[in-house]
């Protein structure tokens, strides 16, 4: 049985969708399943989006289908519900793929000295970049100094290891 | 009448919501609108899933438990406003390809606004 507050069900839905997602999750968590028209009428949310939404949620499964044929007109009439037993998965499937990708620049962080021209908008460069380019910025052509890596390094050690903690709960 | 695992699950979510206060088992079934008998063994079966304990309590002069969870909610909070949960590139980012963690500001951006924050 999921550990899933209402809260985090939204939280997900607004990640999913933004604010029109939130309202029709909420719409869904209030009964035990919807079908489109319905869930116009409840939200204000235009059709199109609705179907828009309710397919991204899907795509994550945060909410479920069931399709009946309607017997006077030969349409599919979709049933939509939310699966808060599902928002754990997403959750988890998220913290593991941005935990990758902060481990993977935590050791290019380590790995390298950087150097950097300090201008607005221009990148800071690695000692074998700034080497083949004399020590100029590729961008600006400013002189690169050293840049000092260690606050990004402590920031990025902490943030993998709550996330971490987290995940092995 | 509601099924029973959603009754279950309307009873977790308020343990869960409540957190350390916990809930009197005898407040419990009033808000999941469940008889007594109902209320008393659906914190059994959750008691006996793993997923709550319950502690005696003496409350207006009637003995009932006081039920807690033992997981904390899993909380999606340490990476609400990650730039990769909404980046398009996202799929085709990774090692080695010409978008990268290694190359995104956004990400560092992230990441000393959190530590700062």
């Amino acid at each position: 049985m999921p550990v899933v507050t209402d809260e985090m069900l939204i939280k997900v839905a607004k990640v999913i969708g933004g604010e029109e997602a939130v309202k029709i999750i909420e719409a869904l968590n209030q009964s035990d399943e919807m079908t489109e028209d319905e869930i116009v009428a409840k939200t204000g949310v235009k059709l199109n989006d609705v179907r828009r939404i309710l397919y991204r949620l899907h795509e994550h499964s945060i909410v479920s289908l069931r399709r009946i044929r309607d017997k006077d007109t030969g349409w599919f009439i979709f049933y939509w519900k939310a699966q808060k037993d599902q928002v754990e998965g997403f959750i988890i499937s998220q913290k593991k793929r941005i935990l990758e990708k902060l481990e993977m620049r935590l050791e290019h962080e380590k790995n390298h000295a950087f150097y950097y021209c300090y201008t607005p908008g221009c990148k800071r460069v690695t000692f074998e970049e700034a080497t083949e380019n004399l020590f100029r910025c590729p961008k600006c052509n400013k002189l690169l100094t050293y840049f000092d890596n260690r606050k990004i390094i402590e920031a990025l050690s902490k943030k993998i290891e709550r996330i971490k903690s987290e995940i092995n709960g | 009448m509601p099924k029973q695992n959603n009754l279950e699950q309307k009873a977790l979510d308020i343990i869960i919501s409540r957190g350390e206060k916990g809930v009197l088992q005898s407040d419990l079934w009033r808000e999941i609108n469940a008889s007594s008998r109902e209320g008393s063994r659906i914190s059994i079966r959750l008691e006996n899933k793993g997923l709550i304990y319950r502690e005696p309590e003496l409350s207006r002069g009637r003995w009932t438990y006081r039920l807690y969870p033992k997981r904390q909610p899993v909380s999606i909070d340490s990476i609400l406003n990650c730039p990769c949960l909404s980046c398009e590139e996202t799929l085709r980012c990774g090692a080695g390809g010409k978008i990268s963690p290694n190359d995104c500001d956004k990400l560092i951006e992230w990441v000393l606004k959190e530590d700062s924050g």
